[in-house]
């Protein structure tokens, strides 16, 4: 267990300077670590976003341009020409238009920050929203005992010294994604992560007491863990001190994504040695009024780009290290169904948002939207496996080669869209 | 509850004169042969305790007398046997109603949330998404109000009794090694509450396929599981069929009728054509129900029998190819579910006589499809399964895998990594792949053989295994002699630890080692829970402090310390724990710190689905369930509970 050592290398050092009460045993271990030459070197950062529920690509990113469109989804497509400003799909490349509830990501789109890839799915066709997430998490199509996420592979392909921060996800359990062999916290908020008495100063307290008991402890295991559960407990300490003020007037909506992405914008901010996060957002299973500018779509949409807005925004410079994905399990029917919707269907479109991005273009393939064209003669097909939209993200921003254990049993290649 | 009684009676009865033929021919047990543990240097206290620490869910305050009276190899024995008394339990169990119900009437009860709005809009003469188009509050009085004209339950309340019931019985049964074992099994052969699918059959998957079997047969549990709505569901075998235009299991059943000359065979031809017409009309009716999505096609589906060979029998390196996982699969085409509803009562009446011959099989909820069984030639692990075959190729793979070497090994090697350590010696694999092999998978024997083999008893494999977060919740509880209710705030503390009950996604179940369960979120977690049990922040588990102590408050905190952690921790070296604790006791201010920093912090919302939804929630009720325990003894406790030695078992 010599990497979890790491931590006091790296970012969490300053940080626990702040929060160190009275413990001597942690002196004497700082001190230690101060000598140590400085190993820390900056480290990138990717921030996943499960859309969970299936997204309807085909809304997000409209073909505006292909004449079978009107006549599939009477009430639901959407034009990006002589409608009145904000009822109108943003334009993106003269075939493409952006929802309008997503206009918050036309100028990272524009500045060539935002790469979409349409057409993105599983060679899997299962319609089933366990199936397919299942799937999409392990990176295994159609093989359900693949025990690892395909994130908790990605960490470990890495292998380098990690901090217990190394890769979080904001949910109340451990996503599919991130099981695995790699230790991998899920954590739903961050306040959460204290312990009653834990930071009190002068005097033993509870917290010192169960810290004593864990120094001392023959277990390997749970001694190096609870050296490092008290580390990070101060250092989250610290880290909440002070109400979190988005930096750069960032506005984070208040939904489950915000709060999700603010605290993954804090822990970034905190240096805390953050990897690799996960966070989720839900309802994008649009059976029913999927609508057009309102409606249940939209709704989601505006809570997807101001979130992401403000996570980008408050990043600052700090934009540099990180990349931001999302994924969804599968599309939606090209058709809308009797009320207002759109079942589940092959094909979506993913974002991925960076300043390697290879940006301001939609990669992948969309054929024209004719019975020949689709799969199964219904549902947008899929042309882009989402591994190779995976392993060009996590490999070149993480800087894993190793396909074939990221994804195994994978012989596909990667599909360039990110720069260096 | 009518059934039951019957039961009981009945088990009464039973029992009744079970006892009385004890009693009158009063010959004392035959001795037992003795429990190697004094080679490996232990007293008989300690080993009672190694023994509480590996086959229950944590010692009771008393328990290692208790075991040492009855004597350790009579204890294992009953333990084996499970035939200890559980009238405290099946008391507490009285009020779970699900529990009496057969899988199909927990089916039909408890409809999933999709297939009551598809009923409901049914009845209301709707299209499933007008009913879902309604304004909320509108959607919800209909759904309510079809859910109690038709005595239907939500299915919240089955899940919230799958839960509740593992919890008391985890605390609460006298044959812990049975729920023991019920847990492991059950984790061996896992499906997830996360299916929708499945979900509604869990419970009985849980009831009828793991826990009888657990303590019994190894190949009658793979044979049940294999068959249980749950597993073909969770693994998708319900959906596997044989591909169009192979010849299946009815095509050969049916085929000497068909070649039959002169008028019976004409008579038979129009027979079968019109058999065959009308088993496509009604599949055809019967996918009108189905959302487009999820209506099946024809297709094999390799997941049960890639997962039957990898995670429940030969394990990964255990002997097979992709080849054998198609042809297994091949072999399972055809096995599946009887659907709940008329579709079920219709094809439970069509089985008579002649649907037996076409080779079509009902059991229970489990349906054979002999139209959907591909009947051709099939090779699997270097057998010949000849072409013409039905259910029997199924059972015939499951008696092959099940007696496989391989299969004793991967169960060896998982039992004594779960009952002995992480990685457990070579040797000790052997031994008990030995007896699994030679007794054919006679599982008490196994965990015999385990108890009586100096492995166990190793000093390397003392407390060498770290709990789990439900094996450290409950072994808390029975530490306190708490008196436990399900509450959901006791199962998301439990989750919180790392162990979502019945969550777990994927098919290898919850990996069973110490590095998986041990993180900082997890095991800062595991102290936080062991504080607030003991502070009383925790509704659902009633106890009190002093009565562990007999009524005796400790004066000082340093007394505390040298009582309570003996009574938590019995026959641990725990001189290590009291020492380093001792300065919390020599702190003069502390009493004070202590008191003053009552702060009721409650757990953080967590935000689980709606299932948990049918458990109590025990923070609405304002209940009694606040012991009134001297507070800093309550810390005390909790830090104890909270320690890497109470981790540890």
């Amino acid at each position: 267990m010599t990497t979890r050592r790491a931590f006091l290398k790296t970012g969490g050092l300053g940080l626990i300077a702040i929060g160190l009460g009275g413990s001597p045993m942690f002196l004497n271990r700082t001190a230690r670590a101060a000598a140590a030459p400085a190993l820390f070197k900056r480290r990138k950062i990717l921030v996943t976003l499960f859309q969970r529920g299936a997204m309807d690509g085909l809304m997000a990113v409209t073909p505006f341009t292909d004449p079978h469109l009107q006549r599939l989804r009477p009430r639901l497509a959407m034009t990006a020409a002589n409608a009145a400003g904000d009822e109108a799909l943003i334009d993106l490349d003269g075939r493409f238009g952006l929802h309008p509830a997503l206009r918050a990501f036309a100028p990272y789109f524009d500045e060539g920050r935002l790469a979409i890839v349409h057409g993105v799915g599983s060679p899997d066709t299962t319609r089933s929203h366990f199936d397919a997430q299942d799937y999409m998490e392990t990176g295994t199509p159609g093989r359900k005992g693949t025990a690892s996420g395909w994130l908790n592979r990605a960490v470990g392909l890495m292998g380098h010294d990690a901090t217990p921060f190394q890769s979080v996800a904001l949910t109340p359990s451990l996503p599919r994604a991130l099981y695995g062999e790699a230790a991998a916290l899920a954590i739903s908020n961050l306040d959460d992560f204290d312990m009653e008495g834990a930071g009190a100063m002068g005097g033993p307290t509870t917290g010192q007491s169960l810290e004593a008991l864990y120094q001392q402890t023959s277990q390997d295991l749970l001694r190096g863990t609870g050296g490092d559960t008290f580390e990070a407990m101060r250092v989250l300490e610290s880290v909440r001190k002070q109400a979190y003020r988005p930096a750069n007037g960032a506005r984070y909506p208040n939904s489950p994504l915000g709060t999700s992405l603010r605290q993954i914008a804090q822990l970034i901010k905190a240096d805390v040695g953050l990897e690799v996060a996960f966070a989720e957002s839900s309802g994008w299973d649009t059976h029913v009024q999927q609508g057009t500018v309102r409606g249940s779509f939209a709704q989601r949409a505006t809570d997807l780009s101001q979130a992401v807005t403000a996570f980008w925004t408050d990043l600052g410079p700090l934009q540099d290290d990180v990349t931001f994905m999302t994924m969804t399990e599968f599309g939606r029917t090209v058709a809308e169904n009797g009320s207002g919707g759109t079942d589940h269907g092959r094909g979506s479109c993913l974002f991925v948002l960076g300043n390697t991005v290879d940006g301001g273009r939609v990669h992948g393939t969309v054929p024209e939207l004719t019975p020949e064209h689709l799969e199964d003669r219904r549902d947008l097909p899929v042309t882009t496996d989402f591994r190779a939209v995976f392993s060009e993200v996590a490999g070149k921003h993480l800087g894993i080669a190793h396909d074939d254990m990221l994804f195994p049993g994978w012989e596909g290649g990667r599909l360039p869209l990110l720069k260096g | 509850m009518k059934r039951r009684l019957l039961f009981k009676t009945a088990l009464l009865l039973t029992c009744g004169a079970f006892l009385w033929i004890a009693a009158t021919t009063d010959a004392p047990p035959p001795p037992l042969e003795p429990l190697p543990y004094a080679d490996a240097g232990l007293t008989e206290r300690e080993a009672a305790a190694h023994l509480l620490n590996r086959f229950t869910y944590g010692a009771r305050p008393g328990d290692v007398d208790r075991v040492v009276e009855m004597g350790l190899e009579r204890w294992l024995d009953r333990q084996l046997k499970a035939d200890f008394s559980d009238k405290k339990l099946n008391k507490k169990l009285d009020p779970f109603q699900a529990l009496d119900l057969s899988v199909t009437e927990i089916a039909e009860t408890y409809p999933a949330p999709f297939t009551v709005l598809r009923m409901a809009a049914r009845e209301g003469g709707m299209a499933r998404e007008e009913l879902q188009g309604m304004e909320q509050q509108e959607r919800r009085r209909t759904i309510r109000q079809y859910m109690e004209d038709n005595g239907l339950r939500p299915q919240r309340d089955l899940i919230a009794e799958l839960i509740g019931h593992k919890i008391l019985r985890a605390a609460d049964s006298e044959n812990q090694l049975a729920e023991v074992m019920t847990d492991f099994w059950f984790n061996h052969f896992n499906v997830s509450l996360q299916d929708n699918q499945a979900r509604g059959y869990v419970l009985a998957y849980e009831r009828d396929a793991i826990r009888p079997h657990a303590l019994g047969s190894f190949r009658a549990m793979l044979g049940a599981t294999a068959k249980h709505p749950a597993m073909l569901l969770y693994l998708d075998n319900a959906q596997s069929t044989s591909p169009e235009g192979t010849a299946t299991t009815m095509d050969t059943r049916l085929k000497p009728y068909e070649e039959k000359g002169g008028l019976g065979g004409r008579i038979a031809r129009r027979q079968i054509r019109e058999g065959r017409e009308r088993m496509q009309r009604e599949q055809q009716e019967a996918m009108q129900d189905i959302p487009q999505e999820f209506r099946p096609r024809r297709g094999i589906n390799e997941n049960y029998a890639r997962e039957l060979m990898e995670l429940h029998t030969l394990g990964v390196d255990g002997g097979y190819t992709q080849q054998d996982v198609e042809e297994v699969a091949r072999a399972f085409t055809g096995w599946s579910v009887v659907p709940p509803g008329e579709r079920g009562e219709r094809a439970r009446k069509r089985m008579d006589k002649r649907g037996e011959r076409m080779g079509f099989v009902i059991e229970e909820a489990f349906l054979f499809r002999a139209d959907a069984h591909d009947a051709t030639e099939k090779t699997i692990l270097g057998e010949t399964f000849p072409a013409g075959g039905g259910i029997d190729e199924g059972e015939r793979v499951l008696d092959i895998v099940a007696a496989h070497p391989s299969t004793a090994r991967h169960l060896a090697q998982k039992l004594a990594a779960r009952f002995v350590s992480d990685n457990p010696l070579e040797e000790l694999v052997d031994e008990l792949a030995e007896v699994f092999s030679s007794t054919m998978g006679d599982l008490p024997a196994v965990v015999r053989a385990m108890a009586y083999s100096p492995h166990f008893w190793n000093e390397e494999s003392i407390g060498a295994k770290v709990k789990s977060p439900f094996e450290l919740a409950i072994s808390a509880l029975r530490a306190l002699d708490a008196e436990v209710r399900p509450t959901r705030e006791l199962v998301e503390w439990i989750d919180k630890m790392g162990q979502p009950l019945y969550r777990y996604q994927a098919p290898t179940g919850f990996p069973d080692e110490a590095s998986h369960w041990i993180n900082a979120g997890a095991l800062l977690n595991r102290m936080n829970f062991g504080l607030q049990l003991a502070t009383g922040k925790i509704d659902g588990a009633h106890f009190d402090l002093l009565a562990l102590n007999g009524h005796r408050e400790p004066e000082t905190i340093e007394e505390a310390l040298t009582t309570y952690v003996p009574l938590l921790l019995p026959e641990r070296d725990a001189a290590e724990t009291t020492a380093l604790l001792l300065p919390m006791a020599t702190d003069p201010g502390l009493e004070d710190k202590l008191n003053a920093s009552t702060d009721d912090q409650p757990a953080g919302d967590m935000n689980r689905p709606d299932d948990l939804a049918g458990l109590e929630d025990a923070r609405t009720l304002g209940d009694d369930f606040s012991p009134n325990n001297p507070a800093s003894l309550a810390r005390t406790v909790g830090v104890i509970l909270g320690s890497p030695e109470f981790q540890r078992r």
